[in-house]
């Protein structure tokens, strides 16, 4: 069954992007415009893995993470930030809500497909 | 290429609504200067303008915009007020970005990098002056660990790392997974991994979400210790880790004695010196007196001797003397390993059977040194692919020129070992390959051009160990499979049915069909009559299995994985009735227990639903006429053959099985489901079945 | 009477098969070993009933009643195994041959042995080399690189799965289909 990922980004272009290429590589996409809607959709649904951005409006990154990881199911879940190279700060506090990595903007589709198979290999 | 220009048309789009927005949020700071969320959403509106610009391309509108955001950021937490210059500087700004975007879209004449310039500037100074830092002439690039290319083709001398992973023990609640990291380390070269355990607490002490494992890693690759520190990138701030460089590989002159495991454990901080020579003085084996006089853990001194192993070995490959040796003896010697297996298996049972420690312990030893002799054994009929890669430098060379392609021939892993038999027989199917990809796969110079691909094309050619097995990948930078063209085709020749509803790779396999051949006329490199099918037969005829995957203006990847020897594969053994048989186990997915009413009732075809996918089975008691006697539960092995899941209901599943294959004979040369034969511990023979032939007629 | 080819004595192991008794050349005999379990392997005739355990290599066992279109043995108290060696396919091959029970070692004499009859016994003519005689008894001596070539010991059980019983017309019906 293919794997579910969760791409939360409040930049129309990338969650297509992200998507795009997830769904050539087979996996199942879901996608969420913020921070709460991305809580939101997952109140009700599996998911794999979620890439997330950091700086969203209604929740950021952060928020999410560590509501995302309160939820017991999803306590072992991989989650991926999605941050440029200035955010190192906040890559830290990412890391200190529960985030597994990163993925530094800009990146090619090829590099986040292979850490998306990494991770959930 | 469609696909990222509609990216960046969305991009674009999505800008324009972004600079829309920052209008109104300017609007409402001016009227509100305390406005915080106006003032979040203009710096949001930034830095997505930066990260998105920066992923499709416009280099020059993310590193505009990365000053505004910058600029922002001060404003958000307080450290730059707003005032009439800010946001006459911001509005400017705006009008600059639609400006960069409508020259970059082609709609709008040459943006004046001068007006740029001025614009920064000006936001650095209105920085400056309230004691904020001017953001950075140029933002630190980070290079991201998955950022690193595929290695580049220079023949880089490999070094031997050892590495002690300690991971959090509360790793798993940050997603990762720590086996995860022990695979990529394993991609990277040749690699033994040792589980320490010795962290691990009671049952009642342990929680079962807590990581009390820690592992001790032997790698020799031929990559920078760099690419080594970036597999732990995600965890190096919670985990320890402890990476050394054991061993760089430099040709000495003369052959040079491995280190010594006493050298080695006190090198490595397990043990002090004089622990170390308190037991010296006795004879026995230092590591053995150290795990007896519980001076160390077994594993410990396990994960030195691999090291000791693997530098030793290096040692050696530097001073490599040879005997040769006519292959006839090693078949020979082989096959009396072989026997030696089996026997000691059987001794095995036998003294579990009877409750004799001296015996017990005197059988193990001898388990050790059985499995010790054949690994040896085995090894010496392994050679590295080196060789044969090199006659596909030739090959590729010559070839291209001939086709009037520019062509690179890329090797990885030549030093991956394989038993010579396979390697001999592998060297028609590889040429082939490469053939294909030379012909059918890279495009002409000129017209990799105008698809925007660098005129030279790549081939890589690639080898690694994974498990028992030996990946080989060939993997082109051309134009890919068409699916189209290899359906039609497939379906005139009558391969598949007009309306079959079949996933691309389904169809690329098609290939591999007998006659089947899409290249429009038939070049004197490939198409000359040997065909796919003949390269996938030879794959399995090896106990092989040939893979392919294709995106179409990316090129084509083909993936044979082999088993290491085909003296000995790693199987499942399996019963109906009294009688025992063994599946390859590189093939099987999982097994299934099953009522054998249930099966009836879904029967109607051999179909079985598991958990959603319809997989079709043979029941091999039917299959061998083996009688009716089926028990109440019944067990489906569920097999993947090349892409195509089939299982096999039998009996009884019994458990994986080093199984030493023994051929049948002319005797039975018509067989077509059985491949061989083996024997079991208890000297029953147990019979191989040849899972790729059983498919093809399910 | 003699046979065209057997000029010397020669020394031959008997046994026994329904209530003849048959003999085989010394000379292609291994060993003798009693009854052990044979793995059987499927898809093949039923006289091939399978695959035994030699000392690590795995032989093939050809029941010799089932080959000659007799009826299976009801006992096997006195089963044995016979190991010869052939040539199958260019190939030397070790095969056993379940026979109902060995009886001795004899020389015979070149004129001792009779050449086949032409009619009268249920076996192709071929597959014998002559009559012997001791005693009173007949003794059949078989031609093992007729009666175990690759000719007839590779045939894959036929799609209708019926076993293909060896009797003289069983024969010709399978040389029929040769041709």
């Amino acid at each position: 069954m293919a794997k579910v990922i969760m791409t939360a980004d409040d930049s129309t272009s990338i969650r297509q992007m992200v998507s795009f290429t997830l769904n050539q590589a087979g996996y199942d996409v879901i996608e969420a415009e913020d921070g709460l809607d991305a809580a939101d959709k997952l109140a009700g649904i599996h998911v794999d893995m979620l890439l997330t951005d950091l700086n969203m409006p209604n929740k950021n990154g952060l928020e999410l993470i560590e509501w995302v990881r309160s939820m017991p199911r999803f306590k072992f879940m991989p989650i991926i930030m999605l941050t440029t190279e200035a955010e190192t700060e906040m890559k830290q506090k990412g890391k200190a809500a529960g985030a597994t990595g990163w993925i530094v903007k800009p990146f090619k589709p090829e590099q986040l497909l292979a850490l998306v198979k990494r991770i959930l290999r | 290429m469609n696909e990222s220009n509609r990216f960046i048309e969305e991009f674009c789009h999505e800008a324009e609504e972004l600079l829309s927005g920052v209008e109104d949020a300017v609007l409402d700071i001016e009227e509100n200067p305390g406005d915080q969320e106006a003032v979040n959403r203009l710096f949001r509106a930034m830095h997505t303008i930066k990260g998105s610009g920066s992923m499709f391309g416009f280099d020059a509108i993310a590193e505009f915009s990365h000053h505004v955001e910058t600029a922002m950021d001060k404003v958000r937490n307080g450290t730059v007020p707003v005032t009439k210059t800010l946001i006459d500087l911001i509005l400017v700004s705006r009008d600059r970005i639609t400006a960069m975007l409508a020259e970059a879209n082609g709609d709008g004449p040459p943006a004046d990098p001068r007006e740029g310039e001025k614009i920064i500037a000006s936001l650095k100074a209105l920085l400056s002056s309230h004691g904020a830092a001017a953001p950075d002439e140029n933002p630190p690039k980070e290079t991201p660990e998955q950022a690193s290319e595929p290695a580049k083709p220079v023949q880089q001398n490999q070094a031997v790392y050892r590495i002690r992973f300690s991971p959090d023990p509360d790793i798993f609640f940050t997603g990762m997974d720590p086996v995860i990291l022990l695979y990529d380390l394993a991609d990277m070269g040749e690699c033994s991994v040792v589980a320490q355990t010795e962290k691990v607490p009671d049952l009642e002490n342990l929680s079962p979400e807590s990581c009390y494992l820690f592992w001790d890693i032997i790698l020799t690759t031929a990559k920078r210790i760099n690419a080594v520190k970036d597999v732990f990138v995600f965890v190096e701030d919670k985990c320890k880790i402890d990476i050394k460089t054991v061993e760089e590989e430099v040709i000495t002159s003369e052959q040079m004695p491995g280190p010594r495991l006493g050298d080695i454990l006190v090198e490595r901080g397990d043990i002090d010196r004089k622990t170390l020579d308190k037991q010296f003085g006795t004879r026995k084996k230092i590591g053995e007196r150290l795990v007896e006089s519980g001076a160390l853990s077994k594993e410990k001194i396990k994960s030195a001797l691999n090291e000791q192993t693997v530098v030793s070995k290096m040692h050696k490959s530097a001073a490599a003397s040879t005997v040769r040796v006519p292959s006839d003896r090693l078949d020979k010697l082989i096959n009396l390993v072989g026997e030696l297996v089996i026997n000691q298996a059987r001794l095995t049972q036998v003294a579990s059977n009877r409750e004799d420690t001296d015996l017990g312990e005197s059988v193990e030893e001898i388990e050790r040194l059985t499995g010790e002799l054949r690994d040896s054994v085995l090894n010496i009929r392994m050679m590295p692919i080196g060789t044969t890669f090199n006659k596909f430098r030739r090959l590729v060379r010559d070839l291209s020129s001939q086709l009037n392609k520019e062509i690179e021939l890329v090797t990885h892993g030549a030093e991956t070992e394989l038993d010579k038999t396979v390697l001999e027989r592998l060297d028609d199917p590889l040429i082939h390959l490469i053939r294909n990809s030379l012909d059918h796969g890279v495009e002409p110079p000129g017209l990799r051009e105008l698809k925007g691909k660098p005129a030279k094309g790549t081939i890589i050619l690639s080898a690694r160990h994974k498990g028992t097995n030996v990946v080989i990948t060939i993997q082109d930078d051309g134009a890919g499979l068409n699916v189209d063209t290899i359906r039609q085709k497939a379906v005139e020749k009558g391969l598949i049915p007009e309306n079959a509803e079949l996933s691309d790779k389904k169809i690329f396999a098609q290939i591999f069909a007998p006659g089947f051949s899409t290249a429009k006329e038939v070049t004197s490199i490939s198409g000359r009559g040997v065909g796919m099918d003949v390269v996938k037969r030879t794959i399995e005829s090896l106990r092989g299995r040939i893979d392919i995957d294709s995106v179409p203006g990316e090129g084509t990847k083909i993936t044979l994985i082999l088993p290491l020897t085909l003296a000995i594969i790693n199987g499942l053994l399996v019963s109906i009735d009294d009688d025992f048989f063994v599946l390859p186990l590189m093939s099987v997915e999982e097994c299934v227990e099953i009522k054998s009413k249930e099966i009836e009732m879904i029967n109607g075809r051999n179909i079985l639903n598991v958990r959603g996918d319809m997989v079709p089975y043979i029941r091999l008691r039917d299959r061998f006429h083996m009688g009716n006697r089926r028990p109440e539960k019944e067990h489906i092995v569920i097999t993947d053959v090349n892409d195509s899941r089939i299982g096999f209901v039998v009996d009884h599943v019994i458990g994986g099985h080093q199984t030493v294959i023994k051929p049948l004979g002319p005797a039975f040369k018509n067989i077509k489901d059985i491949s061989g034969a083996t024997i079991l511990g208890d000297g029953t023979v147990a019979l191989i079945l040849d899972t790729n032939v059983l498919l093809e007629s399910a | 009477m003699s046979v065209q080819g057997i000029i010397r004595t020669s020394q031959y192991l008997t046994f026994k098969l329904d209530n003849e008794i048959y003999a085989m050349d010394i000379t292609t005999v291994r060993e003798v070993l009693d009854i052990i379990p044979i793995t059987k392997v499927p898809q093949m005739p039923d006289f091939m009933c399978g695959v035994i355990n030699l000392r690590g290599g795995v032989v093939p066992v050809v029941d010799l009643r089932l080959k000659f279109g007799l009826k299976k043995a009801t006992s096997l108290k006195e089963t044995c195994i016979v190991i010869i060696e052939v040539i199958l396919d260019d190939e030397q091959t070790i095969l056993g041959i379940l026979v109902d029970s060995v009886l001795e070692v004899i020389s015979l004499d070149p004129e001792q042995i009779d050449p086949p009859p032409r009619i009268g016994t249920r076996l192709k003519t071929e597959f014998i080399r002559g009559m012997g005689k001791k005693d009173t008894e007949f003794i059949i001596i078989l031609e093992t690189t007729k009666v175990f070539s690759a000719q007839e010991l590779a045939i894959v059980q036929a799609a209708d799965d019926m076993p293909v019983p060896e009797t003289s017309e069983g024969a010709n019906a399978e040389e029929e289909k040769n041709e």
